[in-house]
């Protein structure tokens, strides 16, 4: 691919996470390099804007130029389930939504445990789109023996995990943390203590009682968090390069927790996915409001037709307006150092179908930065927290150099209009599977370009 | 604070998804239509015509005896074409999708699907893939709406006020609440109707009905939840027993239905002791001598049967307004 990009974009408000700089610019590309980065009130004052949040005032422009977005979790299905998304379709997605690296999740059919299914599950076309696979803990994802984990890494692997189940062993669970470290990696655990989650349809709490829905308890997610953070207090010694990484956390209480330990310095990091800090268990009764909309006091209890949407059924299970906001106080506070999309195509004979019956899972690449820009909008995340989750957050946990807007580097950036807004629908979406709470649904933020080392990989 | 998404007014009545959202008005005016119901059953002619080529079809993913049999005795009683979807021997055991079934359905000229299901929310999927009519005859732990319509009638006759209100009336609702489809129709029906109702149970089958219970503020009625079949029998107009759902228990807790009825059966002693007076309801199919003693079940207070006969009239004015406000 030769289509190196020129383009001169003039008078953007432009997003530099890396070097911490926001503002007014002209960016300059040539043949796909950045030639020139030019603040317009100086680099003093782009450096204050950043430290100050990042948000452009009335008077600023309103396209706005950051690097190229990195998702730590998602699923792009191949092998086994290429009906459903691949390779091809999942970076077209990506790119669309303003991903230019994205790590894939292990639960593929087979499990990517072994460095050819690995490969396997990078193979393909990728629109200029850098893929980092995640190895299989466990052999199978079965958490019953740690897989060959030095191997994994030599193939390729930025990280191993289970994701979709835990490791529900805690002996399992510890030699795992353990390879893990030799290799150099970070574990990434699905934090749920399926005793307490099995059969679970939605959150335990007023709605799904309400709507007869099978309870998932807050305590299903907290036991898993506080039982994988006391393995890593015990190894943590012994295994001074041990890194874990609680990927999807989704209540006010395991974040309380993962907080608390990171405050005793244990090397522990989490992300939260755009649903969990956006939505609320009230969608299922037809409820569209986003999280910060609803006060405390406020049930939305009465389905309305468009409720039961197979498309809101996901693991860990949409929450109260509380845990949301704990879920956005977690990126402020930098507790959770990421948004992870938890990107879940599944294709219409495993989503339309009866609520408790349909896969868990939301398809969330596309719309990602646009979910995290409503919040922006409601003044609940400032832009230099949504970037530095989607960009330097993710990248320090799967060892990759994040790209900034930096003269004399190859331009991996998106241009995005934080004013204008856009529909996601059968027809906008590029991605294989429609499965998003979303459609149709007037969001703020619409990307008119991506490009990924000086080529364009997306254009509106 | 509770927000809705449309007024009730609003929302389309060309289904009956659950009896949330219907206010005094609209159940006042269900109650009249089955009066009017009875009155044509009970008349020489013993039916209508008003559903004359309309087809009416159940379609029932769980078993069920009166449910069925009453929706298709009022279907026939209004001159519907009925039809019975058997779920054991047609496509849906070739892995046939829900809204493939009733699109197809919908091709083969149905108008009127009841649906039992036993997942919650089924009707509402349901209604989003089919262009006639859903009439939910209950979705899994959810919601039983005509269940709901017709113990309403049955109250409002023993102990309405003009009008049919509930105002002031205490109604006990005993056993299972967490499995159970009724008691969550019922709270809303119930409460708009002006309904004290008075929640209890073991407490592993009433997780959740605290917060569930409180969440009724803005109904004429109330809910509370207490910790003693003592408690809620109290001074009770009527007592209502929940089946205790043996396919939903755990083997240890199968071990202990004789425990149960201990602590929370209805039984003529207990009834005599606290409420005397008081009406006994269950939504049936019954467990004899374990939630409901025999002699309880069959006595002067039970009106029993009296529910399963003021099915058909409730589920004709049911389907008489699904299909007019579809015609509409």
């Amino acid at each position: 691919m030769t289509d190196l990009l020129t383009k001169n974009f003039a008078e953007h408000w432009v997003l530099d996470p890396v070097a911490g700089l926001a503002g007014v610019a002209d960016v300059s590309v040539v043949a796909g390099q950045i030639v020139s980065v030019t603040w317009r009130d100086g680099e003093g004052a782009a450096r204050a804007c950043w430290a100050a949040g990042a948000n452009p005032g009335p008077s600023d422009p309103t396209v706005a130029l950051l690097p190229a977005l990195i998702d730590l979790h998602a699923h792009f299905r191949q092998p086994g389930a290429n009906a459903s998304e691949d390779v091809e379709s999942g970076t077209r997605a990506a790119a669309r939504g303003g991903y230019g690296t994205v790590a894939l999740m292990p639960n593929t059919e087979p499990a990517a445990d072994n460095a050819e299914t690995l490969r396997a599950a990078i193979a393909g076309e990728r629109h200029g789109v850098q893929l980092l696979p995640i190895a299989a803990a466990t052999v199978g994802r079965a958490g019953t023996q740690v897989s060959d984990v030095a191997a994994l890494v030599k193939a390729g692997a930025v990280a191993i995990s289970d994701d979709g189940s835990p490791i529900a062993d805690r002996a399992i669970f510890r030699a795992a943390l353990l390879a893990a470290a030799a290799a150099g990696i970070p574990l990434i655990e699905h934090c749920e203590e399926p005793v307490l989650t099995v059969g679970g349809e939605a959150a335990d709490g007023l709605v799904a009682s309400r709507l007869g829905l099978r309870p998932w308890p807050a305590t299903g997610e907290l036991r898993a968090v506080e039982s994988a953070i006391a393995v890593l207090r015990d190894v943590v010694a012994s295994a001074p390069t041990v890194r874990l990484h609680l990927t999807h956390l989704s209540t006010a209480a395991a974040l309380a927790a993962v907080r608390s330990a990171q405050g005793e310095g244990l090397p522990l990091t989490c992300d939260v996915t755009p649903h969990h800090i956006a939505l609320t268990d009230a969608w299922i009764a037809g409820d569209r409001r986003w999280a910060w909309e609803v006060a405390t006091a406020d049930e939305f209890l009465t389905p309305t037709a468009n409720a039961f949407d197979s498309n809101l059924r996901v693991c860990p299970p949409l929450r109260a307006a509380f845990d949301a906001a704990a879920c956005r106080e977690a990126l402020r506070d930098g507790t959770a150092l990421a948004i992870g999309t938890d990107h879940a195509p599944h294709s219409r004979e495993k989503k339309e179908v009866e609520f408790g019956l349909a896969t868990n899972g939301i398809a969330g690449i596309e719309t990602c930065l646009s979910v995290a820009l409503a919040a922006h909008r409601a003044e609940e995340l400032s832009l230099a927290t949504i970037v530095a989750a989607l960009t330097t957050g993710p990248a320090r946990l799967l060892g990759v150099a994040a790209t900034g807007v930096t003269p004399g580097a190859l331009a991996s950036l998106v241009q995005i209009n934080l004013a204008a807004t856009w529909r996601p629908s059968r027809a906008t979406l590029l991605g294989r599977s429609i499965n998003t709470p979303l459609l149709e649904r007037e969001l703020p933020g619409v990307v008119q370009m991506t490009v990924l080392k000086g080529n364009s990989a997306y254009q509106k | 604070m509770v927000t809705q998404f449309a007024p009730p007014q609003e929302q389309s009545r060309r289904h009956l998804l659950d009896v949330a959202g219907y206010d005094w008005s609209s159940l006042q005016k269900l109650l009249a239509s089955a009066a009017e119901m009875q009155r044509l059953l009970d008349s020489r002619a013993g039916g209508s015509n008003a559903l004359r080529g309309v087809g009416v079809t159940t379609l029932f993913y769980e078993p069920s005896t009166r449910t069925r049999i009453s929706f298709e005795a009022a279907a026939a009683a209004l001159g519907a074409r009925v039809t019975t979807f058997n779920v054991a021997t047609s496509s849906v055991g070739k892995g046939e999708s829900l809204i493939d079934t009733v699109r197809t359905l919908e091709a083969l000229r149905t108008q009127v699907i009841v649906l039992r299901h036993e997942r919650a929310g089924a009707p509402w999927l349901a209604a989003r893939h089919f262009g006639g009519s859903i009439v939910n005859a209950g979705d899994g732990w959810h919601a039983h709406p005509t269940q709901a319509l017709l113990d309403l009638s049955v109250l409002s006759r023993h102990l309405g006020h003009s009008g049919g209100s509930l105002a002031g009336r205490r109604i006990a609702i005993v056993g299972d609440l967490l499995h159970s489809r009724v008691v969550r129709s019922n709270l809303h029906t119930l409460t708009t109707a002006g309904a004290t109702v008075v929640l209890t149970g073991p407490a592993s089958l009433t997780k959740g009905f605290a917060e569930h219970a409180s969440s009724f503020r803005d109904t004429p009625g109330s809910v509370q939840l207490v910790g003693s079949i003592d408690e809620a029998l109290s001074e009770a107009d009527a007592v209502m027993a929940l089946r205790i759902q043996r396919e939903r228990l755990t083997p240890g807790e199968r071990d202990s239905l004789e425990a149960y009825r201990a602590s929370w059966g209805l039984t003529e002693s207990r009834l005599a002791a606290l409420a005397p007076r008081a009406l006994v309801l269950h939504p049936g199919p019954m467990n004899e001598g374990v939630e409901i003693d025999p002699d309880v079940a069959d006595g002067p207070r039970s009106l029993v049967l009296e529910q399963v006969r003021a099915g058909i009239p409730m589920r004709m004015a049911v389907l008489q307004q699904v299909v007019s406000e579809a015609r509409a």
